[in-house]
């Protein structure tokens, strides 16, 4: 302990090793209670399942190889045919959705739990390193990303890195992978998962 | 080629047959994918390269916000290079370019951000 305190003061910087060695923890620490109040039920387990052969059956019923033949059969039965598929696709999608927000309603109430304890890390955080400088930025950022890697900090030098944009940096980047390596990551079927993945808020 | 590559993969799954993933088979241009498991690999490379040029930029060091576009470009270019090129696969089957090159987009760029702050910050101070 004493060797890694005098290995840390020998850094300027060395708060940055301890605000993403408490992201680490704490982002171990919210998948564990994640696991417990909501990985493992059963409920989750079929949602999921659910989800997967949905979004999976959706994707083969609209690839091309998967459509009708329509130059063998009449013009009648083929268009009776491609109606019962689009009926059957509608169907598969609206089973598709109920899941998704069954589940994301499942998260939502265990979800509460990680909230309260990520508010209480980053007000510890927070009292800890308010009012100064946890790392310097290579770069300048721009305006709106600056007024959080620059919150809280005396003086004016935009390189000034805050405890909270590097804190958001470590959330996304290490539990967004922490729950992808653990398979906690919401499904690729599920509805609006967006341009840019962030770690499941409804466990964050 | 593509079409006998995805033909083959369907006939896989409607048998229950889960693909087990090697190793080899992330340079073999004939193997037949899975669509998570191409995400999911996508998603990896993404995360190593993010990783890598961080600590590069952070090492050397490369200052300024230029470099963020320039690890954007090449962190694109090298997914696109490894899927198009090496395993040789129709994007269209997977959900197009859009859908492969944002695998792990996000992450890996608050990865390589968080590399590069942290190098810099801690070798260069």
């Amino acid at each position: 302990m004493a060797a890694m305190a005098s290995v840390l003061s020998a850094f300027r910087y060395s708060d940055s090793l301890v605000v993403v060695g408490i992201s680490i923890c704490t982002a171990f620490l919210c998948e564990g209670i994640s696991w417990l109040l909501i990985y493992r039920t059963s409920t989750y387990k079929s949602l999921r399942s659910s989800i997967d052969r949905a979004s999976k059956k959706l994707e083969s019923m609209k690839s091309p190889s998967s459509s009708t033949d329509g130059a063998s059969a009449s013009l009648s039965a083929a268009g009776r045919r491609s109606s019962s598929r689009v009926k059957k696709m509608d169907r598969v999608e609206t089973s598709l959705k109920e899941s998704t927000r069954d589940l994301s309603l499942s998260k939502f109430k265990s979800g509460f739990v990680v909230a309260v304890v990520l508010f209480v890390i980053f007000g510890l955080l927070n009292s800890m390193f308010e009012g100064r400088a946890v790392a310097k930025l290579p770069f300048s950022p721009i305006s709106f990303v600056l007024k959080m890697s620059h919150r809280g900090i005396r003086g004016n030098d935009p390189t000034d890195c805050s405890m909270a944009f590097l804190y958001f940096l470590c959330s996304i980047s290490i539990r967004t992978n922490l729950q992808k390596f653990l398979g906690f990551a919401p499904p690729r079927g599920a509805a609006g998962a967006g341009l840019f993945p962030m770690p499941d808020p409804k466990t964050s | 080629m593509k079409k006998v590559k995805s033909a083959k993969a369907k006939i896989e799954h409607e048998n229950g047959h889960a693909l087990p993933f090697k190793f080899a088979k992330l340079l073999d241009p004939d193997a037949s994918w899975d669509k998570d498991q191409l995400g999911d690999v996508l998603h990896w490379i993404r995360q190593v390269v993010g990783l890598v040029c961080g600590l590069i930029c952070g090492a050397i060091p490369l200052v300024g916000a230029i470099w963020i576009l320039v690890f954007l470009v090449l962190s694109s270019g090298i997914i696109y290079g490894y899927y198009a090129n090496i395993l040789k696969i129709d994007e269209e089957e997977f959900g197009g370019h859009g859908t492969l090159l944002q695998e792990g987009l996000f992450a890996s760029f608050s990865l390589f951000l968080l590399a590069w702050i942290l190098v810099y910050s801690l070798a260069h101070f």
